[in-house]
């Protein structure tokens, strides 16, 4: 005589799976970095309570299916120690994961491995955790760490893509031309040369660092400051996917952390209490505001690096499924 | 004259110097390297011991003193040539056992080779040279090989230890400054082995430099020419002319380093290039290292000091190179008799 | 500084230009240092660069430049001579030293500008037919248009043997034809064992030439090559010139081919 409230069930990280009494439990690993001892404790919730399966979710999560409702109490108890080692912001400690609106905050590998990586994606994305987590509204954030995008930001709500400011010191450059042969085969072509000295075509460069990493002498260096392309409002699903389109460009990681914080008020303001499971799409929500209203909310007190662009206003395509 | 002092004495003897020297020490700077958040140590001006990194081998040798990577040599206007200036100040330079061998090599080709160049030796002779002694081989080191893992060529050694900073001085001047310090016996610490040997075949025959051994090479190198950068015995540079933007009759000519592993240091006119295949350049290189550079000179033009193997981004070890060279040289040797 | 700067270019006059081709005219500069044939100079001009080029005549108190418009310095060259100076450094290089050719049999065989460096020789045994045993000079030219010295063949051919061909004729042209090393069988060397060979012009043409010189009978350490390479500093400091141990600036262009045939890049 199973007697559920399914929506303290969502909001616990537990789904309401196809299978009768069976639930599955989600294991969020902010940043997708963790260590390597918090396998056996995920393993062991599995092989007690779950189907001794784990699913590796697209987020970055596990996902231990196969678990018993009743069984919910005793899963929490197993994962405080994996949300206490992972940081995990939690409102009631032992009552596990406290929220599952806002998804697990992803992150490529970065700078820990990735030769490319102009920062380092995991802590950037455990210190957003801090500023967001827990929360009940549906906002997707990923990190990565170059234009390559490989954790592909542009399929979420917020995509953050490292950017470094190359600077050029030419006495250290001999004109080798690396850096202008790596940006036009790799990137964007904006290097060229003038009296045997590099220049950089600002208005194109999209800081991915290749110059800085094919330069044999140091000539060309990185930033001390990290600079994000903000990218804003992409999306799957059945209406109307699209790809997130630039918002900032040459943003500094505290206006981003700002500005998405700006998001759930608008949100939260604008947000159709009406919606299924009064759950609303941020990208729909400012369909229906407009972008102007939405930039509003979002710039407000946000200060701005003098080199940050803004773009505006933003336009998204894709395919329209809904007919709109 | 060994000598046991403070390192604020010799900080103070530093501030005295820098009327006359700007003193060049490897330095750490951090976040500069090819990767995010990768540091480079290589060389800057310092004021203070405390900003020289004793601790790690320098990425990038000190030949930049001596040789920028970037020299204008003179300016000109329509009719008129100008010698650049000599630095006003004469220089300090921090540097280890095999360095200071590397500094004979560049003396040989800029003093000696074909006569004096101007710009090396203004410079050389306003230049006093400090050891960095040694305590532990570094990765990839095999001076021990080379013979250059000890140097008596310095003006003064400096170690320091703990509180106390060591010096040996082989310079008057030092010597006054320190005339109060306790005097003590400081022998320069040297290394007597490394993980990494190479054993150098005399002479490679002819017959081997197009073996199928190069062509291995000619698969991997990207021809970056950082082998070629990092190495404190490589002193080839290209001349570039510039005229000036806002007054194109005025202008400089200048000189900036060049590497034979890099495309057109073979070019000629119409585009015909004398070694094309990257394997062939490795030869060149290898060659010039650890055969060539020894019949024109007398020694070997390598130190051993191992910065291109911590460099490479292919992973191509000279030091290893050198060694199969060796054995296939001896097994050629073999069949042929 | 007590030593002069190597690096600094001097200036000097261009007294006459002679245009044998479209691309390819002699400057006579004035200069009145010591220099031999195969001795070459950094033409330098400012903004643009420096070339090596041969010394392909000396006269009194000048010296002249065969200067074929290829690039960024000779294209300036050609275009702005009207400025009516040049900037110069050197003479560098060993050059050839006719001593080792006086008394002997002579056998020149030139490609093209290969020619300007060894010019001088021909001059001189041209005005002093009597220094040597005997002097023919074999050419060979792309076609009648890329003929270099037209006047001096005339003078050449009547004092020494003059052999000239052409790859590709045009129909006002009725000399020989066909590459130089046709001509090599033909030819009467009476003392093998002593006649000189002097070979200059492009890569292959050289290496062809002196292998049907062998098989007539040359000796070896009778040959003599002029070898071009990438060069940047012209006195053994750039590298680019550098072949094993030798520094082409220094120790060439000019090398007896024991030496030469060793060198591979
Ligand atoms: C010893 C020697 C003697 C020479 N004698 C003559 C001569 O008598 N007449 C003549 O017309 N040419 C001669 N050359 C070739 C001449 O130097 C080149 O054609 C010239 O340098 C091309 O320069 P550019 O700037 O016009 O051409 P670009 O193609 O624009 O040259 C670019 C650069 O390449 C280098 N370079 C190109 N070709 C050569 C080359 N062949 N040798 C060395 N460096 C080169 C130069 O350093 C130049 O800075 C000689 C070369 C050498 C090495
Ligand atoms: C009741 C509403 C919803 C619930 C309970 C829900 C639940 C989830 C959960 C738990 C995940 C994360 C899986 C993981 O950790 O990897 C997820 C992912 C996802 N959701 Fe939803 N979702 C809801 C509505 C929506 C809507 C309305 C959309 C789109 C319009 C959407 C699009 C996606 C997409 C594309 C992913 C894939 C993960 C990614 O972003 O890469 N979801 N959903
Ligand atoms: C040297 C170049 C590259 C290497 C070695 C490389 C390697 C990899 C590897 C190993 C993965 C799998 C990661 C996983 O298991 O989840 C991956 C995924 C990915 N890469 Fe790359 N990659 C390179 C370049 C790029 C570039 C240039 C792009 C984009 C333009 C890119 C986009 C992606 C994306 C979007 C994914 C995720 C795919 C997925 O979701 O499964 N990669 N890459
Ligand atoms: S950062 Fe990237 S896009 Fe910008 S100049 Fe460098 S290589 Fe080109
Ligand atoms: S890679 Fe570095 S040295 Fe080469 S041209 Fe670019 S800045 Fe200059
Ligand atoms: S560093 Fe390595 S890849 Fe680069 S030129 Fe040298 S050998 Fe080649
Ligand atoms: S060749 Fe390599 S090991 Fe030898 S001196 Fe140069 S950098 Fe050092
Ligand atoms: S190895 Fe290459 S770059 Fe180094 S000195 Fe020799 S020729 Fe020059
Ligand atoms: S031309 Fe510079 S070394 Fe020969």
């Amino acid at each position: 005589m199973l007697d559920l409230n399914t929506k303290k069930i969502k909001k616990n990280a537990y789904r309401v799976t196809k299978v009768r009494g069976e639930t599955a439990s989600r294991v969020r690993v902010p940043g997708g970095l963790l260590t390597a001892e918090l396998l056996p404790l995920i393993q062991n919730i599995a092989e007690t309570f779950g189907n001794g399966r784990i699913h590796l979710t697209t987020r970055q999560g596990f996902e231990i299916p196969g678990i018993k409702y009743t069984d919910m109490d005793a899963v929490n108890a197993l994962l405080q120690p994996i949300i206490d080692k992972l940081e995990i912001n939690q409102e009631i400690p032992g009552k596990g994961y406290t929220s599952a609106g806002t998804r697990n905050i992803s992150a490529c590998i970065g700078s820990n491995t990735c030769p490319f990586a102009t920062y380092n994606t995991t802590n950037f994305a455990q210190k957003m955790e801090k500023e967001i987590f827990p929360n009940d509204l549906h906002f997707k954030v990923a990190f990565t760490g170059c234009a390559n995008d490989c954790i592909k930001t542009r399929m979420h709500d917020f995509g953050i893509i490292g950017m470094t400011e190359p600077q050029y010191e030419k006495e250290r450059c001999m004109g080798c031309q690396a850096c202008v042969k790596a940006c036009k085969k790799k990137s964007v072509d904006a290097l060229s040369v003038e009296n045997y000295r590099i220049v950089r075509n600002t208005e194109k460069c999209v800081g991915c660092g290749e110059c800085v990493i094919n330069c044999p002498t140091r000539a060309w260096t990185r930033s001390p400051v990290t600079y994000y392309r903000l990218v804003i409002m992409g999306r799957t699903g059945k209406r109307n996917p699209r790809l997130a389109e630039d918002f900032l460009v040459w943003a500094t990681e505290d206006a981003i952390i700002k500005i998405i914080k700006n998001t759930y008020g608008f949100v939260n303001n604008y947000i159709d209490r009406e919606a299924p499971g009064g759950k609303e799409h941020i990208g729909y929500i400012i369909d229906r505001t407009g972008f102007e209203e939405y930039k509003k909310w979002a710039m407000e007190g946000v200060e701005l690096d003098p080199r940050t662009i803004v773009k505006g206003p933003v336009y998204w395509s894709g395919i329209h499924y809904d007919g709109k | 004259m060994g000598y046991q002092t403070t390192a604020e004495k010799i900080n103070a003897i530093f501030s005295d110097l820098s009327k006359d020297y700007l003193i060049y020490a490897p330095k750490r700077f951090v976040g500069d390297g090819t990767f995010t958040y990768i540091d480079t140590i290589r060389y800057g001006e310092i004021t203070d011991l405390a900003e020289i990194e004793f601790a790690e081998k320098s990425n990038y040798s000190f030949k930049e003193v001596l040789l920028p990577i970037s020299e204008t040599l003179f300016y000109f206007t329509e009719n008129e040539m100008k010698e650049a200036d000599a630095p006003k100040k004469g220089a300090i330079v921090f540097l280890r056992s095999c360095d200071l061998h590397g500094l004979k090599r560049m003396d040989t080709i800029y003093l000696e080779n074909g006569g004096v160049d101007t710009y090396y030796k203004r410079l050389r002779d306003h230049t006093k040279f400090i050891l960095m002694g040694c305590e532990n081989s570094f990765e990839n080191c095999f001076c021990v090989s080379m013979g250059t893992q000890t140097s008596e060529d310095y003006d003064a050694y400096l170690k320091v230890d703990g509180d106390n900073v060591l010096v040996d001085s082989r310079w008057d001047y030092l010597d006054a400054a320190l005339a109060g310090a306790t005097q003590a016996p400081v022998i320069a610490d040297s290394v007597t082995a490394n993980d990494t040997v190479v054993t150098i075949p005399e002479t490679v025959p002819q017959t081997l430099f197009d073996d199928p051994f190069w062509e291995e090479y000619g698969n991997r190198c990207i021809a970056c020419g950082r082998c070629n950068f990092v190495c404190p015995t490589c002193t080839c540079f290209t001349m570039q002319d510039i005229f000036y933007t806002d007054n194109g009759k005025a202008g400089e000519r200048r000189r900036v380093w060049a590497s034979c592993h890099v495309d057109g240091y073979t070019d000629m006119a119409g585009g015909h290039a004398f070694r094309n295949d990257k394997g062939q350049r490795m030869r060149f290189k290898v060659l010039h290292k650890v055969n060539d550079y020894k019949r024109r000179f007398g020694t070997h033009m390598c130190i051993g000091c191992g910065r291109c193997d911590d460099v490479c981004p292919e992973y191509i070890s000279f030091a290893n190179c050198i060694n199969r060279l060796n054995t296939l040289v001896n097994d050629t040797v073999k069949e042929e008799n | 500084m007590t030593e002069l700067n190597p690096y600094i270019p001097f200036l000097s006059k261009i007294t006459e230009v002679i245009k044998h081709t479209e691309i390819e005219f002699t400057f006579r500069m004035t200069y009145s240092g010591d220099v031999k044939p195969g001795q070459f100079f950094e033409v330098s001009l400012p903004k643009f660069g420096e070339a090596p080029i041969s010394v392909s005549g000396i006269g009194d108190g000048t010296v002249d430049l065969t200067i074929r418009k290829v690039g960024k310095v000779t294209d300036e060259i050609f275009e702005n001579y009207v400025g009516d100076t040049l900037f110069l450094r050197g003479p560098y290089g060993n050059g050839f030293d006719i001593a080792n050719y006086k008394g002997k049999e002579i056998l020149l065989v030139a490609g093209g500008t290969g020619l300007s460096p060894v010019k001088g020789i021909v001059d001189y045994f041209s005005a002093h037919p009597e220094d040597c045993k005997g002097f023919t000079l074999l050419v060979g030219f792309k076609s009648p248009k890329d003929m270099l010295f037209k006047k001096d063949f005339e003078i050449w051919k009547k004092n020494i043997n003059v052999i000239m061909t052409v790859d590709y004729p045009d129909e006002h042209y009725d000399g020989n034809c066909g590459l130089v090393t046709q001509y090599i069988p033909e030819l009467m060397i009476k003392g093998l064992t002593d006649a000189v060979g002097i070979v200059v012009g492009p890569p292959i043409m050289m290496k062809c030439t002196i292998n049907d010189l062998l098989a007539k009978g040359f000796k070896e350490e009778n040959l003599w090559i002029s070898q071009e390479r990438k060069m940047c500093c012209g006195i053994g400091k750039c590298g680019h010139c550098k072949i094993d141990d030798t520094y082409i600036c220094l120790d060439g262009p000019v090398f007896n081919y024991t030496k030469g045939k060793f060198l591979k890049d």
